[in-house]
């Protein structure tokens, strides 16, 4: 009558191994990794992470134990057994303390996570980097980032685009709005996300304790190319990054040789003039992504493609074909035109 | 009280009654005899029969008022817009299988999870439950029909043709493209042009009617048409569940409603309740939509915990443990969820202070499901279990649910939640909670139920099999996307770059999709099986404890030939021989017995309307008032007309009217023939 | 041979005033959908104020006589005109419970006239509102909420129109007298909802 079916201990153990699985899992890196921080307001996420984390892996085994005990009498008897409307005083009364203490623990279980998030959101508050940090100015657009470096002194202010340089152990004060409709700036190991809204400002900072290069990507969809909306932040030492804000100060190169001469000329008098600014020259418009560095930067596309000759040519001669949707329209330049081009533009670093 | 009094003026005692005096006719005592009985029911049988009789044919499908037939209706509409939903999400899972997949554009990509989104929750979910609760609630609570069957009717064409609308649409490469939730200013006149999202907005205009007048209906047929004795303690843990999501749904849904208005007006008639530039604001947009939208995850919700309790006392054998802890569960659950929809806004600039409250409540809403996780374990334990398909769903809601609701707690935390919201880690735990909640409760209720929906039972082997698949192919779909969302993947992305190192995880998911689906086909095949030749089912196959199994399988039109007398919270289990029995009401018309809130005692004999074309009419005018709006605002004049017409032959096609030959006729028969109760039957 | 008790319920009526009747719940619960609506829509409006420094926004004109207040002439008219067809309406709610048809007739014919005169008045406070649907936020939610509760105005007349007819042509049966009862708690809801947003849209503004 009553029977040991194997279905039960099945069913807990596909969950216990699919629970190992993922703790494997759990360790790898990646530029792009929440539980990989490189900074302390990443570190303090992680921290509640994997406190939550463990926490709810016991709880829930638990429950599923409970659940696996519960099963242990079984009957494939029919349906005419007379039901138990009257269990004993004794048995409903043991289920009842049990359920009063396991709820019990459930509510201290939950105060405990309300005060690690509390204190942990706290901590994130606390740090006031608009002391002596640096401070940008973040705005999204349908689909790339406009990088603008706020400074006292009013020559050091300039804009770039998609690649976020910032000194190592200095904390760094975005100020997010959005251009046109709601994205999210979100740097996984450095720290969690906050919206850019139309209409508002809203801040966080950031710090990255490690030099590197930490992918970030656009977090709340933003239609056709949300997917392909990254940027990059480069964390480096001080020095290396004066150096570089020293560069991005400068306005663009002078064409230099013949080629890059008639590579400006064909910028001006074809569409890209319309959309992009070069600081030095007369273009510029603010519709597309500010070249005055252009040449120094990794990537373009919004962190899509690594920015070699090769990729920026096709990319301007066909954008779409890469990043379908976005707003640079195809160009139909001859090959020597497009070369010229090319080599003006890798020439801006 | 007479008829002809009725018709006539007004009679004279009528005339003394004053707004505080009780009903004058009081139900009366009596006594009759087995055999007195028996004869009498085999006189009447014909005549009810005759009176419920439904319309055949395609005149039929068009006026049939049955909530039996319109539930049904419901339901398989519901689950062809699940299958279609499913369709969808193995499209994106194909989609997102390797990195730089093109299998499908940016563009169709962004219409299918769009789509897949909108249609999982507002035409699957909500609907489906909603159906569940019409089918079930007047079997489980003693009446003849739920309390407003031509309002259902409407209910159900609206919901039909919001459906229709959106795949219309999504066909013809105009589906909705800016999520489920169509934030501004994306959604916007600016950012979307086209008909896209117009579209998206009307059809949330025809589901949340639909759902609106579903709630009013479960809420009216529940608290008013109760059978004698079953008073506010002794309601089925399943219709409890029904009142809690319906006044869920009353107070959530207007928010949608307005929501979806203003877009609507901001993208028609050029108003700015979102637009920055002229002091409309992003923000409240999103207040709106989860205000209404985190009580819409309960009100998926709420109706699959009704469905789980059913089940375990059936299969347990034993009264539920903690039926008032249970209840007010239900109930506390409704009133937190409310206090809930910022926690999707925590990315968004709004004041700390406000946020850790809101943290505070997505925490506490645990404690209630805690407290039912423990108490169904606890009737559980000990009980000697027969596993049966159905039971098996239910275990398996344990698993992935408690996974599921931890997972919560962690995007409760305003710091946590700002690493991984909007990730793939939401997926995961959105699929836990909705398809470990909901879904698999669902599946329970498939196999628990359609002996009584079809009168044969489902294959008990094809229902291992379904689960097994189901299970193995859920998990293995979604438990890699907590990793990938911890490693960084948004969610809504249509590709991503093989650097990021997302590949094996999201191959080793849409894999688990494949296993998933073709659980859903064991299902289907399971089904198409059983409705040929699937075994005989009887009354009460499972031996279970509530009234809809005391009648045959499928129910009669008329659901109980006599209303029965419920005698404790286990109708069928607590029934007794010498129970007193309800007799009286008139055989000749559609009537039901109304009863009070608290005790349900005797109150009216309420009139049934039957069989109308008008709803159906009045539906129409509504597709006409809506769809042309999104072309021309004069729609909207022609269709208030339109509307006004239809509801006024609606209101003049009065049922008493209609049935006025049937009532003189039946007139003379009331006072015969004392009509008798079927005793719940002994199992 | 056994014997079974019954209750034999035949003598109960088919239809009784406010709680008893599943129309009542029918009818309030709907009313519930509508004024958790009209709750959220006030909500909105205070949301959309904090968007403004001056509510409704100044508005720069060469005539400097220019007042963007909504102007008090036909929202007051029409808040007293609604108020007082509150008393017609009680009487002829007492009128239907009683059982009394004459009254119930000159009565609502009484209110069905003020509710069409509300709806003409309701015309001239759109033009009384400085602004369009269009022109801002501000507009748009004014011209929102006295829509809509002009829809109610006129689904409610509607209503009683069609009552009315009901008790001149055909019979003054119980159903109806219930029907009347209801429309009747429609109309006290109306009004009262109309109060309090006859406040918000005409006194929020001047409040600064």
């Amino acid at each position: 009558m009553i029977e040991t079916t194997r279905t039960i201990p099945r069913l807990i153990s596909t969950l216990i191994a699919a629970l190992c699985f993922a703790s494997c899992f759990s360790s790898c890196g990646g530029i792009q990794n929440s539980i990989n921080p490189a900074g302390p307001n990443a570190e303090n996420i992680s921290r509640l992470w994997w406190l939550m984390f463990i926490v709810c892996s016991i709880v829930f085994v638990f429950v599923m134990i409970a659940l696996l005990l519960a099963l242990r009498k079984r009957t494939t008897e029919a349906a005419d057994r007379v039901p138990m409307l009257e269990p004993s005083e004794e048995s409903e009364r043991r289920r009842r303390n049990v359920v009063i203490s396991f709820t019990t623990i459930t509510v201290i279980v939950l105060f405990v996570f309300l005060i690690a998030s509390y204190s942990s959101g706290r901590s994130l508050r606390l740090n006031d980097p608009t002391k002596n940090g640096l401070s940008i100015e973040l705005t999204g657009h349908q689909w790339w980032w406009e990088v603008r470096y706020q400074d006292v002194d009013a020559s050091n202010i300039f804009t770039t685009a998609n690649e976020i340089h910032i000194p190592v152990g200095v904390p760094v004060m975005f100020s997010l709005r959005g251009a046109d409709v709601i994205h999210s700036f979100w740097v996984p190991n450095l720290a969690g996300k906050k919206d850019l809204i139309p209409g508002k400002i809203s801040t966080i900072w950031l710090q990255a304790d490690k030099p590197g290069v930490y992918r970030g990507q656009c977090a709340e969809y933003c239609g056709l190319q949300h997917a392909k909306m990254a940027l990059w932040v480069v964390a480096e030492p001080q020095e290396q990054f004066n150096a570089w804000r020293q560069n991005q100060t400068q306005q663009a190169m002078a064409a230099a040789s013949d080629t890059q001469k008639r590579g400006q000329q064909i910028f001006f008098s074809t569409t890209c003039v319309m959309c992009h600014a070069i600081n030095g020259t007369p273009a510029g418009s603010n519709i597309g992504p500010n070249l005055t560095h252009v040449g120094s930067r990794q990537m373009i596309g919004a962190a899509t493609l690594v920015n070699t000759r090769d990729h920026l040519a096709q990319w301007i001669r066909d954008s779409q074909t890469f990043k379908p949707g976005n707003r640079m329209p195809q160009n139909n330049l001859s090959d020597a035109d497009l070369q010229a081009l090319v080599e003006y533009l890798q020439s801006l670093k | 009280m007479s008829h002809e009094k009725e018709q006539k003026n007004i009679s004279h005692e009528e005339a003394q009654k004053t707004q505080n005096e009780v009903p004058t006719g009081k139900p009366s005592k009596s006594t009759i005899t087995d055999e007195e009985l028996a004869e009498a029911m085999r006189q009447e049988r014909e005549e009810l029969e005759k009176t419920w009789a439904r319309p055949t044919g395609v005149w039929g499908w068009f006026t049939d008022t049955d909530h039996k037939a319109i539930a049904k209706r419901y339901i398989v509409t519901a689950f062809v817009f699940f299958l279609l939903g499913g369709l969808e999400a193995a499209l994106m899972r194909i989609q997102l299988a390797f990195p730089e997949n093109h299998f499908l554009n940016p563009d169709r990509y962004n219409q299918v999870f769009t789509v897949h989104g909108t249609t999982m929750m507002f035409l699957f979910a909500v609907p489906i439950m909603t159906a569940m609760g019409i089918y079930f609630v007047p079997l489980m609570i003693g009446a003849r029909d739920v309390a407003f069957p031509r309002l259902n009717v409407y209910g159900y064409f609206v919901y039909l043709i919001g459906g229709l609308l959106l795949y219309t649409g999504f066909f013809l490469n105009t589906g909705p493209d800016a999520g489920w939730f169509a934030y501004v200013p994306l959604s916007g006149p600016a950012y979307s042009p086209g008909k896209r999202v117009d579209i998206w907005a009307q059809m949330i205009t025809f589901t949340e009617i639909s759902a609106l007048v579903g709630a009013v209906i479960v809420i009216g047929t529940a608290f008013k048409m109760r059978a004698p004795g079953m008073s506010l303690n002794r309601i089925p843990l399943f219709v409890w569940a029904q009142i809690v999501t319906a006044f869920m749904i009353i107070f959530a849904m207007p928010a949608v409603m307005l929501a979806s208005s203003f877009l609507a007006s901001d993208r028609l008639l050029d108003t700015h309740f979102f637009n920055p530039a002229e002091g409309g604001d992003a923000i409240l947009y999103q207040h709106l939509f989860w205000f209404f939208g985190h009580p819409e995850v309960y009100i998926i919700f709420i109706p699959a915990l009704g469905f789980i309790s059913p089940i375990i006392i059936t299969f347990a054998r034993r009264k539920i443990f903690g039926y008032v802890p249970l209840v007010l569960s239900l109930i506390s659950t409704g009133f937190i969820g409310f206090g809930l929809w910022v926690h999707h806004m925590f990315a968004t600039p709004i004041p700390q202070m406000g946020q850790s409250f809101f943290t505070a409540a997505s925490m506490m809403i645990a404690i209630p499901s805690g407290v039912q996780i423990f108490c169904w374990i606890a009737t559980l334990w000990g009980s000697k279990l027969n596993i049966k398909t159905p039971l098996l769903f239910v275990l398996g809601f344990f698993a992935i649910f408690v996974l599921g609701g931890l997972t919560g707690l962690m995007l409760a935390s305003v710091p946590l939640d700002l690493q991984i919201h909007d990730t793939f880690f939401v997926v995961a735990h959105l699929h836990y909670v909705l398809i470990g909640g909901s879904v698999f409760p669902l599946f329970g209720a498939f196999y628990y139920w359609f002996p009584k929906w079809t009168g044969r039972m489902l294959s008990e082997r094809a229902g291992h099999l379904n689960f097994w698949l189901m299970f193995i192919g859920f998990n293995l779909v979604f438990f890699p996307m907590h990793q990938l969302g911890l490693n960084g993947m948004p969610r809504r992305v249509y590709t991503y770059l093989p650097e990021t190192g997302w590949g094996t995880l999201n191959l080793i998911a849409s894999i688990g999709a494949f296993v998933l689906a073709s659980g859903v086909l064991v299902f289907i095949v399971n089904a198409v099986w059983a409705l040929r030749a699937g075994v005989i089912a009887g009354d009460n196959p499972w031996g279970a404890d509530s009234l809809e199994w005391s009648i045959p399988s499928p129910p009669p039109n008329y659901n109980f030939h006599n209303i029965p007398v419920v005698q404790g919270r286990y109708p069928i289990w607590q029934a007794t021989t010498d129970a007193p029995i309800v007799r009286g009401l008139n055989t000749k018309k559609r009537e039901t017995l109304v009863t009070s809130v608290m005790d349900a005692q005797p109150e009216l004999r309420f009139d049934i309307p039957g069989p109308s074309i008008w709803p159906l009419m009045v539906a129409l005018a509504t597709a006409v008032t809506f769809i042309a709006g999104i072309f021309t605002p004069w729609a909207f004049l022609v269709g208030a007309i339109l509307a006004g017409i239809t509801l006024t032959c609606w209101f003049f096609a009065d049922p008493n009217y209609e049935n006025k030959h049937a009532r003189e006729t039946g007139e003379k028969s009331e006072k015969v023939a004392p009509r008798a109760e079927l005793q719940p039957k002994e199992v | 041979m056994s014997t079974r008790s019954v209750i034999d319920i035949s003598g109960l009526p088919h239809h009784e005033f406010d709680t008893y009747d599943p129309v009542w719940w029918g009818n309030n619960l709907l009313l519930a959908i509508e004024t958790s609506m009209f709750a959220i829509l006030i909500a909105t409006y205070f949301y959309l104020r904090q968007n403004f420094a001056l509510w409704p926004p100044p508005v720069a004109q060469l005539t400097a006589t220019l007042d963007p207040l909504p102007q008090l002439t036909y929202g007051t008219l029409n808040t007293l005109l609604l108020v007082l067809s509150c008393g017609p309406m009680i009487l002829t709610d007492k009128a239907a419970r009683q059982g009394n048809r004459g009254v119930c007739q000159i009565g609502l014919v009484i209110c069905v006239l003020c509710g069409l005169g509300a709806v003409v008045l309701r015309g001239f406070e759109f033009s009384a509102v400085y602004f369009r649907w269009d022109s801002n936020a501000y507009g748009s939610v004014v011209w929102f909420m006295l829509g809509m509760h002009m829809l109610h105005l006129l689904v409610l007349t509607t209503e009683s129109v069609l009552l009315a007819i009901w008790i001149f042509t055909r019979e003054f049966d119980m159903k109806h007298r219930v029907d009347i009862v209801t429309v009747a708690v429609y109309w006290y809801w109306v009004t009262a909802i109309w109060v309090l947003l006859y406040a918000i849209i005409y006194f929020v503004p001047r409040l600064g």
